[in-house]
């Protein structure tokens, strides 16, 4: 305690200063809290990369779905976490990020790495389009337009025979090397890896500074002379690329792409692993999506939760396709009213521990700005 | 003269209107006029109740088809036990209840999230709304009756409008004009208004924004019921998420048409994108389109107003 005091013997000193004793060293765990960080790491790493080769065929490729469900739910959070506007239509560019990887693959015989490429260009292609147009006006029209788009991507692109295959399916065979599935499940791991490489240091140059202060409040950021327009369209362009690439890991992992599958209670699902998972949260996103994309796989295994669910009173067998549709919504809504934050506000005290803090309990994050004069 | 070039869009709007009319009479395409007014229609309602939400919260509100499938389940649910006027009030019932726990449950613990958030929120109790709907009511598609049975009262033109089509259509008349003197002329309207724009200013000279914000969801719920139930039985069978799936895109194309603030602008909106829907359905130009050519020409629709008009045919340039 440092008592400074201007005159010896004065009532009152002028300036006291008390300091924590805590707060003055900085913190560093002990030898043992380190071996406890370490244990945890080592069990994380354990359950990505060791535990899904004890799997074999569907369930690698459910995890590896997880992967690329990260990817979709990064990809988001780029819209709805960074900029504040929201797609309604994402599973149109991941559908048809899927349907142009597995056409150049398979019509075209065009190597992977070209496909990939060509699936995140054509889902940039069209959130620059769709972008530009709803930008026209100030509001939150993307949302709207995408979500006219993803029925025109349903009862429209993917009835083209030729892009879809017709009722099988276009097939899209796994890449050369990575033909067995627990290698293309590493595969999806080193694209989510360089997909959330990219996001952070986006965040960190000007333009991701830019962007944040964009949903803050886009007059003040115009004011600050931030070309608002520019910076949005970036910011949908860059989602529809990672949708894209989204879109074409899926297709390779499940060898095929259906038309059937791309309707509008997926592209709520993606809604819903994102904003559950935790807006601007890369963790929390990635846990998020991951969560929802096994949600089904887990009631399925786990037969005592499909027969709690198949057992709720009064009602017909809830079931393990069906549930993810009842959940999720109910899980979004809870997260919207009363945790803002998602799983990633929730698991910020662990991630504090896990980098070498305390186990701060108190630790909620950057607190949420309310914008109430800003209808935008 | 100034009045003119004041309304100069909603002068824009009649003369294509009166151009699509001339080209469709003259090449045959009589009857997908005809069709296309009457589907129109319903989606007039459902833009109806989207732009009372949007001049009263600022919110697209994606639950809005919701609001009319809830109100078609509960007619389905009552129609065989009780008498189809009772039924189908107590569908309005039901779908107003359902807009006033939406309103407490989930709008007003965001009164002061962003927008987006909002939106979310919407678009996830529609998707909550579907998968119950589909969870207790299973996948089938159900038919119900029609308020009127008589089918063939009238001949328009070559196509025979059913009496409920013509309730459809009066009912979205009246609402159109009723609501807009509503708006303006009413003390209740006016606060619902100021709300809007100065929910402080308006709190302070006494009135309650939390009261206002039930007022509108309910008459938001009440008018997606009545698209439900007048719409629905028109078509051979439905399915959960009916309105969602089939009239919440031509309905907000129909409001973002009309300017998404103008009551009428959601009426001319709505009649406009249905016979666009229609011609595109039936004329043989678009035979070569994949899939479902209608859908493709609403987006069309939509894009090109965001495009070329995107204050809408009906709202004065701000």
């Amino acid at each position: 305690m440092a008592v400074t005091a201007q005159e010896p013997g004065a009532a009152e000193p002028d300036v006291v200063t008390v300091e924590d004793e805590r707060a003055d060293r900085t913190f560093a765990p002990s030898p043992l809290g380190w071996v406890a960080r370490g244990a945890v790491w080592v069990a994380i790493a354990y359950v990505v990369l060791v535990l899904p080769l004890s799997f074999e065929g569907f369930e690698v490729q459910q995890f590896s779905q997880a992967v690329i469900y990260g990817i979709i739910g990064l990809s988001l959070n780029v819209l709805l976490g960074y900029v504040g506007q929201i797609s309604l239509g994402h599973q149109a560019f991941v559908g048809i990020g899927a349907f142009a990887s597995a056409y150049m693959v398979s019509v075209q015989n065009q190597p992977f790495h070209v496909a990939v490429l060509v699936a995140m260009a054509v889902g940039a292609g069209q959130a620059l389009v769709l972008g530009g147009v709803s930008l026209r006006i100030r509001g939150l029209y993307f949302a709207l337009v995408t979500l006219a788009y993803g029925l025109v991507a349903e009862q429209n692109v993917f009835q083209i025979e030729e892009l879809t295959g017709g009722g099988q399916g276009q097939p899209a065979p796994k890449p050369g090397g990575f033909e067995s599935d627990w290698r293309y499940y590493y595969l999806c791991l080193a694209f989510l890896a360089v997909v959330l490489w990219i996001d952070w240091r986006m965040l960190k140059t000007k333009g991701g500074r830019a962007l944040l202060a964009l949903r803050e409040n886009p007059r003040v950021a115009a004011t600050f002379g931030i070309n608002v327009r520019l910076l949005n369209l970036f910011a949908f362009v860059v989602s529809g690329a990672f949708a894209g690439l989204g879109g074409a890991l899926l297709a390779h992992n499940d060898t095929f792409v259906s038309p059937e599958v791309w309707n509008f209670n997926l592209a709520l699902v993606f809604v819903i692993m994102t904003v559950v998972g935790g807006l601007r949260s890369r963790v929390g996103v990635v846990i998020g999506s991951a969560f929802f994309a096994l949600l089904g796989y887990f009631i399925d295994k786990f037969t005592f939760l499909e027969d709690l669910l198949a057992n709720i009173p009064g009602t017909p067998d809830l079931t393990a396709e069906l549930a993810p549709l009842v959940i999720g919504p109910l899980l979004l809504l809870l997260t919207l009213t009363t945790f803002p934050g998602g799983i990633g506000q929730q698991i910020r005290p662990i991630q504090g521990w896990l980098r070498g803090g305390r186990f701060d309990l108190s630790d909620r994050g950057p607190k949420e700005v309310q914008i109430s004069d800003v209808r935008a | 003269m100034e009045a003119l070039k004041e309304r100069r869009g909603a002068v824009a709007g009649a003369g294509i209107a009166a151009l699509v009319v001339v080209v469709l009479l003259a090449t045959g395409e009589k009857e997908a006029l005809v069709i296309g007014v009457i589907t129109g229609a319903a989606y007039g309602l459902v833009a109806l109740g989207l732009v009372l939400i949007y001049k009263s919260s600022g919110v697209f509100n994606f639950a809005q088809g919701e609001f009319g499938t809830v109100a078609v389940f509960a007619l389905w649910l009552f129609d065989d036990k009780v008498h189809y006027g009772f039924a189908l009030v107590g569908a309005l019932v039901v779908a107003v209840v359902f807009g006033l726990v939406v309103e407490r449950l989930i709008i007003r613990p965001l009164f002061e999230a962003a927008r987006v958030i909002l939106l979310v929120a919407t678009a996830g109790v529609a998707l909550l709304a579907i998968a119950v709907e589909i969870w207790l009511g299973d996948a089938q598609g159900k038919t119900i009756a029609r308020a009127f049975t008589k089918t063939d009262r009238f001949d328009v033109l070559g196509v025979q409008v059913s009496d409920q089509r013509l309730l459809l259509i009066g009912v979205l008349a009246t609402l159109a004009v009723v609501l807009a003197l509503f708006f303006n002329r009413t003390n209740l309207g006016l606060a619902i208004l100021g709300a809007s724009q100065e929910p402080t200013a308006t709190e302070l000279v006494g009135i309650s924004v939390r009261r206002l914000s039930s007022f509108t969801w309910a008459l938001a719920a009440l008018l997606g019921g009545l698209a439900g139930v007048l719409a629905v039985p028109e078509a051979d069978s439905f399915t959960p998420g009916i309105l969602t799936s089939g009239f919440l895109i031509p309905g907000f194309t129909a409001a973002v048409l009309g300017g998404m603030t103008s009551l009428p602008g959601a009426f001319v909106g709505g009649v406009l994108v249905g016979v666009v829907q229609a011609v595109a359905t039936s004329a043989p130009v678009f035979d070569d389109i994949p899939g479902t050519p209608g859908t493709l020409m609403v987006f069309v629709v939509l894009i090109a107003v965001l495009a070329v008009r995107p204050q809408g045919l009906l709202r004065k340039a701000a």
